[in-house]
């Protein structure tokens, strides 16, 4: 091993150090502010290990907020994965219609362009109201939340195909469709992807404020109901969780790209 | 690239938004969905009328100011402090070693879910809506800074060191200029986040705001007061995205990113 290769090696464990050091710092400042000084009274700002215990609490125990952690977090990701799958499902498609069909773009764009600057947020209301508070008005959010930057990515997915891709394909015979299909989707799957996780990203957040604002379940109805009682940690809890989960899901579709797209850049 | 005037284009645009507000008086006037939704007359007098009268304590227009004021409060500090940040941790290995872990375990929380946290911390005034909007912000501008200052091309700092350009030359030169599209891209999103997460805040505590006006239409069952919301956050909306563009152009004209 040469000198300079040691030496790297040697920096690199350095790094690693400083980091888990860095991190150990952040929770003994945490605890110490807490637990030994007690800056704030525990109800709002509890110690780390009041955290742990609160968690391994929750795993168990349905009180106060009326379901288990586990629970909370299946009563979310059924909100959260029936409308975003309605939101790609329609999103996508209707983004390529728009990129490829002169027509469908001229109609369809002013209308889209009308409804997209609204932020999800906003329609949190409108929905509860048409709705209800059920699985339907949060699916609905979600679905709004889901769809916009489905549409966008897709449409300038189709849109950035190289002209001179499509005439190669032409002067070859191929048919519109075909056209379509072999060229134009597999040029903006890459983007349709950026779009798919962009509004993994968008509808996890929008689902925290849909079910603050209305359920009786739910990861963001356990941080409402817990803020009502004063019950930091199990606020905290919750945060983390739908922290955690909100990064295995954009995990799991970076995974699923890494297997579908073929070549071209990432962006 | 200048837009021609294409006439098949505003006649398409036109016929299927005039198709969308007949569609929209239609189902409003004669179907059952009269009695829950209103329709664009009723949308459009409460509109112009809520200029005038106001609606709790401010018109219209007042309460837009106070979300404006939250907004560009927080995303003014969260960007400063986010570009400080990003390329601290871009440039230095250190510092990256000291934030990222931090970082990264807060990142991925959205800024909605530390609302109830905030609020119990600082109670319902005006800094927890600072705080929200900064956060919405700070997470998307540090990301941006810390990729782009990361991935600064080695070539062109060897070269101004080459030349003789003393460090902070090179910092002022060099990686800042070069940081500056994605910086605003990752401003554009971040603005757009906070401007998502004021109405997330007004939504649950506040008693003025574009959120608090749509949250009280949705108490006191008030369709017609949601929609005018709705409209007037849309336009703020598109208004801020617009103003951002424009921003970009000027600043970094050898590069635009981000539309």
């Amino acid at each position: 091993m040469s000198e300079f290769e040691k030496k790297r090696r040697k920096d690199k464990m350095k790094i690693t150090a400083i980091s888990g050091i860095s991190l150990c710092c952040f929770f003994i400042i945490w605890y110490v502010c807490t637990a030994i000084l007690h800056l704030k009274p525990d109800y709002i700002l509890p110690s780390p290990i009041q955290v742990l215990q609160a968690f391994y609490e929750k795993l168990g125990t349905k009180a106060p907020d009326g379901a288990t952690l586990f629970g909370h977090i299946v009563a979310s990701l059924k909100v959260a994965f029936t409308g975003y799958l309605l939101g790609a499902l329609f999103g996508v498609p209707l983004g390529i219609a728009m990129a490829w069909f002169r027509r469908v773009d001229m109609l369809v764009t002013p209308l889209f362009d009308l409804i997209r600057p609204v932020p999800t947020i906003a329609w949190i209301p409108l929905m509860i109201l048409w709705f209800g508070i059920g699985l339907g008005a949060k699916a609905a959010i979600i679905f709004v939340s889901a769809f916009v930057p489905c549409v966008i990515n897709s449409y300038a997915g189709i849109k950035q195909t190289k002209a001179v891709h499509l005439w190669v394909a032409q002067t070859f015979g191929a048919s519109r469709k075909e056209m379509l299909f072999t060229v134009a989707i597999p040029t903006a799957l890459p983007m349709i992807f950026t779009g798919l996780r962009i509004s993994l990203g968008t509808a996890w957040m929008t689902l925290c404020a849909a079910e603050m604002l209305a359920s009786n379940k739910g990861l963001g109805y356990m941080i409402q109901l817990n803020r009502t009682i004063a019950r930091a940690d199990l606020i905290i809890v919750a945060m983390l969780t739908i922290g955690i989960i909100g990064t295995i899901m954009t995990g799991v579709l970076n995974k699923l790209e890494g297997k579908l797209v073929k070549g071209g850049r990432r962006s | 690239m200048k837009k021609k005037f294409d006439p098949e284009k505003v006649l398409y645009a036109t016929a299927s938004i005039v198709f969308f507000f007949v569609a929209w008086w239609f189902i409003t006037t004669f179907t059952p969905a009269k009695n829950t939704t209103p329709g664009p007359v009723e949308v459009f007098v409460l509109l112009i009328t809520s200029f005038t009268k106001p609606i709790g304590e401010y018109a219209i227009l007042g309460h837009l100011i106070v979300s404006m004021r939250r907004v560009l409060v927080g995303f003014g500090c969260a960007t400063i402090l986010g570009i400080i940040l990003g390329i601290a941790m871009g440039s230095s290995k250190y510092a990256e070693a000291i934030f990222k872990p931090i970082f990264e375990l807060l990142r991925p929380i959205p800024p909605i879910a530390w609302i109830s946290l905030v609020i119990l911390f600082f109670g319902i005034g005006e800094l927890p809506k600072y705080i929200i909007c900064g956060i919405g912000a700070f997470t998307n501008v540090t990301l941006n800074s810390y990729t782009a200052a990361k991935n600064v091309d080695l070539q062109l700092i060897g070269c101004a060191k080459m030349l003789g350009t003393s460090e902070r030359g090179i910092f002022l030169r060099v990686i800042l200029p070069s940081c500056t599209p994605q910086i605003f891209a990752g401003m554009q999103v971040g603005l757009s986040t906070a401007w998502m997460a004021v109405l997330a805040a007004e939504m649950v505590g506040a008693r003025e705001g574009c959120g608090w006006l749509i949250q009280r239409g949705s108490d006191t069952l008030n369709i017609t007061l949601v929609m005018v919301g709705m409209i007037v956050i849309g336009t703020v909306g598109l208004i801020l995205a617009t103003v951002m563009r424009a921003a970009e152009r000027r600043l970094c004209s050898w590069n635009v990113m981000g539309e």
